[in-house]
């Protein structure tokens, strides 16, 4: 589902754990069986209540997360049509349908440009945050949940609220930019140009997940000692040189995190397409053409064809940028 | 000189960040409370001058200016509140029974069976959207409460998983060791001594899964956008799209986010508590 991603979590992000589960030593050191030796005494099990304790997590994840996955793979290569039975074993029928349609192709190219300007964005914006709110101050707490709001609230929800901030006829952007001069009059900003659709839908997303950026890096801030900035003051840094030589390199893994996570939030961007840019073609992302190709059109080959690449996409996109940037820091 | 440039750049910094924040839900507030004529003047007024409640009640009924566009929204309201408690309570159930037995029990497959449901969280929309619609709707569940609550739940249940399992990994063993010595059975020492320990860790998570509940669009869309069962989201999404007075839309879109708004302005302290939990060591 969607909203994992969002999680407050910060430090041993369960989404980072889970992508290095095979490869990575940290998360084996965390593995259940460290408390086991604590329990001396019985030698194997609990018997059968861990059992009975674990069993309805186990029905539900396998029920309704591991059997549809496994589901969409399997389907991807069959021709569904609810419209025109039966369904058909058809290879990669399907997968030649969606590369052959130019609105996927379409949606494709579009989320690449969601994905270059959500993590710009969502990574720049929350660094920044993360760098002001860094050292303690009076109202610290107030600003905290304020700067949280827009991650807690639904994105259906900001982007109903910001399309009527981009509204054409009686938006306040508009107002604004024709008050600042810098439009002769009222423009059309969602619908027109590919990129510039792009980019004000992206702004809305990355007003939602900017704050879980910002999260990240303020606590891998907050874990920098503070005599290293005492030394580095005393042998005379510049206050721009102490952020580049030793905030930056201190808090990588925590820019790693969140780059992984403003990369999956927007390659998988549906809720502000869906309600700012509907079903045109100008800022179509993957997620939304699934959504009308399967709903709306009924080709559910299609759809679970679409579905697995971008699955697959997900998964080995974000594995893959853990194990580029992802090391662990050490303070001496 | 520089000290209070410094100072000047940082206050107005701050300026920017809680303009960047909150300007959006001020002006879908302002609009909530401006008449239609206000809310469609240009140049836009700034501030409201002369506040209404005539959007609200036209929401919540009694009020003067009849909006049947707008009259499944107290509804809606209802059922996200049923939705998302509902799917709150069976992953908070759940996940807290099956990470103890994680954190504190020996038994067969616990590594296989702990990264298994972990890895889910890696899983996109994409990967389960179409097999779980077909599968809701071949048991019947389509548009209903049940349905809705079940597939939240299974997306909720490997993060509540994740932050419980090192909520109890955080707490010291020796209490419920003290627990069974004194007589107390497994399951005793785990209602009487670890739950009311790790009171902060599931309040932290309650609150989280409650605002993923909240804010479910896709899943809902697909399985209950019928007027009996859709959740706010899916009402909102689709009276934007209709001819529906902008003061009505954004009055259902503050009603929308008020809920998530208090709780995160008055439950801070929960949140931060999740973050924390998330990362002990």
């Amino acid at each position: 589902m969607s909203t994992p991603e969002r999680a407050v979590i910060t430090g041993d992000d369960p989404a980072v754990a889970a992508r290095s589960v095979s490869t990575s030593s940290r998360a084996r050191r965390r593995s259940p069986r460290r408390r086991d030796r604590v329990r001396g005494g019985r030698a194997g099990s609990d018997g059968a209540l861990p059992y009975l304790l674990v069993a309805p997590l186990v029905v539900f994840i396998g029920a309704l997360a591991i059997y549809p996955t496994v589901l969409t793979a399997v389907e991807a290569f069959f021709r569904i049509d609810p419209l025109t039975p039966p369904t058909a074993f058809t290879g990669f029928g399907n997968f030649s349908a969606i590369f052959s349609n130019n609105q996927v192709r379409q949606s494709i190219e579009n989320t690449g440009w969601y994905i270059l300007f959500g993590v710009i964005l969502t990574v720049a914006i929350g660094t920044a945050i993360g760098l002001l709110l860094q050292r303690p101050f009076r109202g610290r707490g107030i600003v905290l949940a304020i700067v949280v709001l827009p991650w807690a609230l639904p994105g259906v929800v900001e982007g109903v609220i910001w399309s009527w901030i981009y509204n054409p006829t009686f938006g306040v952007l508009d107002s604004v930019l024709k008050s600042l001069h810098l439009i002769g009059s009222y423009q059309l900003f969602i619908g027109t140009h590919q990129v510039e659709t792009i980019f004000l839908i992206a702004l809305v997303q990355a007003w939602q997940i900017t704050p879980l950026a910002a999260l990240i890096v303020l606590a891998a801030l907050q874990t920098i000692p503070d005599e290293l900035y005492e030394s580095a003051a005393v042998d005379g840094a510049s206050p721009w040189r102490r952020v580049r030589s030793i905030t930056l390199p201190l808090i990588r893994p925590a820019l790693a995190i969140a780059t992984v996570e403003a990369l999956v939030m927007s390659l998988n961007i549906f809720d502000q397409v869906y309600v700012l840019n509907a079903n045109a073609t100008t800022g179509a992302s993957i997620m939304s053409t699934t959504y009308f190709i399967t709903f709306q059109d009924l080709n559910f080959g299609q759809g679970y064809a679409l579905s697995l690449l971008a699955t697959v996409a997900t998964v080995l996109i974000s594995v893959g940028v853990v194990k580029l940037l992802y090391r662990k820091v050490d303070y001496q | 000189m520089s000290r209070l440039l410094r100072r000047i750049g940082r206050s107005l910094a701050f300026v920017v960040l809680i303009f960047w924040s909150l300007f959006p839900l001020y002006w879908a507030l302002k609009t909530s409370l401006s008449t239609n004529a206000a809310a469609e003047q240009t140049p836009v007024q700034y501030w409201i001058t002369h506040p209404t409640i005539v959007s609200y009640q036209a929401i919540f009924g009694g009020g003067p200016e009849s909006a049947d566009a707008a009259g499944g929204i107290s509804r809606a309201l209802i059922n996200v509140v049923v939705e998302a408690t509902g799917a709150t309570i069976l992953t908070l159930v759940i996940a807290v029974l099956a990470a103890y037995a994680f954190a504190r029990l020996r038994f067969r497959l616990k590594n296989v069976v702990f990264y298994a449901v972990i890895a889910t969280l890696t899983l996109p929309v994409y990967a389960t959207l179409i097999p779980l619609y077909r599968i809701m709707s071949d048991l019947g569940l389509v548009n209903t409460y049940i349905g809705i609550i079940l597939v939240y739940t299974s997306g909720f249940l490997p993060l509540a998983l994740w932050i419980m399992y090192n909520v109890f990994m955080s707490l010291p063993f020796s209490i419920e060791e003290a627990a069974r010595i004194d007589g107390a059975s497994t399951m005793q020492a785990f209602y009487r001594v670890v739950l009311p320990t790790a009171r902060p860790g599931i309040a932290a998570t309650a609150i989280v899964t409650f605002l993923f509940g909240w804010g479910q669009f896709i899943f809902p869309l697909v399985l209950s956008s019928s007027s009996s069962t859709e959740p706010l989201t899916v009402l909102l999404a689709a009276i934007d799209s209709r001819n529906v007075p902008y003061t009505i839309i954004n009055a259902a879109a503050i009603v929308a986010v008020a809920i998530p708004a208090l709780i995160v302005f008055f439950l801070n302290r929960w949140i931060v508590t999740g973050i924390t939990a998330g990362s002990v060591k």
